[in-house]
């Protein structure tokens, strides 16, 4: 599994160290005040995070303009190393918005030493298992280049 | 299996951020050109143009009734992939733009403490 091609890579450099990014995604103070689209607010009391191999960090996502939904963020961490990588399967349940199933996706983020006290983030995403299970040969395939085209841009 | 000439209109279609937004909105509901073209910053013979590259992918299918032309989406696997990427590609976008404006805030944060403390030195 960690050794396929994942989907989504995304590289990015941040204007700040290395440590200070890295408790961006790891500090629930933090975390609650950049993630996810603008208008959605992360209780604080709804917050669980034990940040380590094996650990786990947990969230639920509620959005003032559609107080129907309710998103629950469970990480199971499965490779920790501080200041430089968190690893984990992202579960996504509870009431979503409409379109999108409840679903469990391989998350990986990298944090790397940029000059200038500036940082890079490298983040790898994969397909959810339904999607996945799609992919005979061919349209892994497909998957490939499909990835390719989209990381080209 | 799809044949090479389908799979390459696929991928063309595919390749265009704009068509994967389409995509990813018609996940949710059919949806007419104006509708298609209200959210996004280009004209409607532009998306028409989109909708047209999609449909020969055979990525949507468009009915007519009366004057409303709505596309819909066609189920294949490869199209539920491109929305499903194209979903956490934009909720990156967002959230990354928000890290860089927080992580900005908490180091001027800091800076301004940091002025404080040295302030009465800088006054004797």
């Amino acid at each position: 599994m960690k050794t396929e091609t994942p989907q989504i890579v995304i590289t990015r450099v941040c204007d700040a160290p290395r440590e200070l990014v890295y408790r961006a995604f790891t500090d629930p103070d933090h975390l609650a005040s950049w993630w996810g689209p603008i208008g959605n607010t992360i209780p604080r009391d709804e917050m669980e995070f034990d940040v380590r191999p094996g650990g786990f960090q947990r969230w639920t996502e509620v959005f003032a303009a559609q107080p129907e939904l309710r998103v629950h963020i469970h990480v199971d961490l499965t490779d920790v190393v501080d200041g430089e990588l968190l690893e984990g399967v992202f579960h996504v349940s509870g009431r979503l918005p409409e379109g999108i199933e409840p679903h469990a996706t391989r998350l990986r983020v990298e944090f790397y030493d940029e000059a200038d006290g500036r940082t890079r983030l490298e983040i790898r995403q994969w397909f959810p298992e339904h999607l996945a299970h799609h992919a005979e040969e061919g349209w892994r395939q497909a998957f490939t280049k499909l990835d390719a085209l989209i990381i080209e841009r | 299996m799809a044949g090479t000439d389908q799979l390459s209109a696929v991928f063309s279609a595919l390749a265009d951020p704009t068509r994967r937004g389409i995509l990813a909105e018609l996940a949710t509901r059919d949806a007419t050109v104006t509708e298609l073209t209200a959210p996004l910053s280009i004209s409607m013979p532009a998306v028409s143009r989109h909708l047209k590259v999609l449909e020969r992918a055979e990525l949507i299918s468009r009915s007519r009734s009366g004057k409303w032309r709505a596309s819909r989406l066609e189920a294949a696997p490869l199209r539920e992939a491109a929305v499903w990427i194209e979903r956490y590609r934009r909720f990156w976008d967002s959230s990354l733009s928000r890290l860089d404006a927080h992580l900005a805030a908490v180091q001027a944060a800091a800076r301004a403490t940091d002025r404080m403390a040295g302030d009465p030195k800088e006054l004797a």
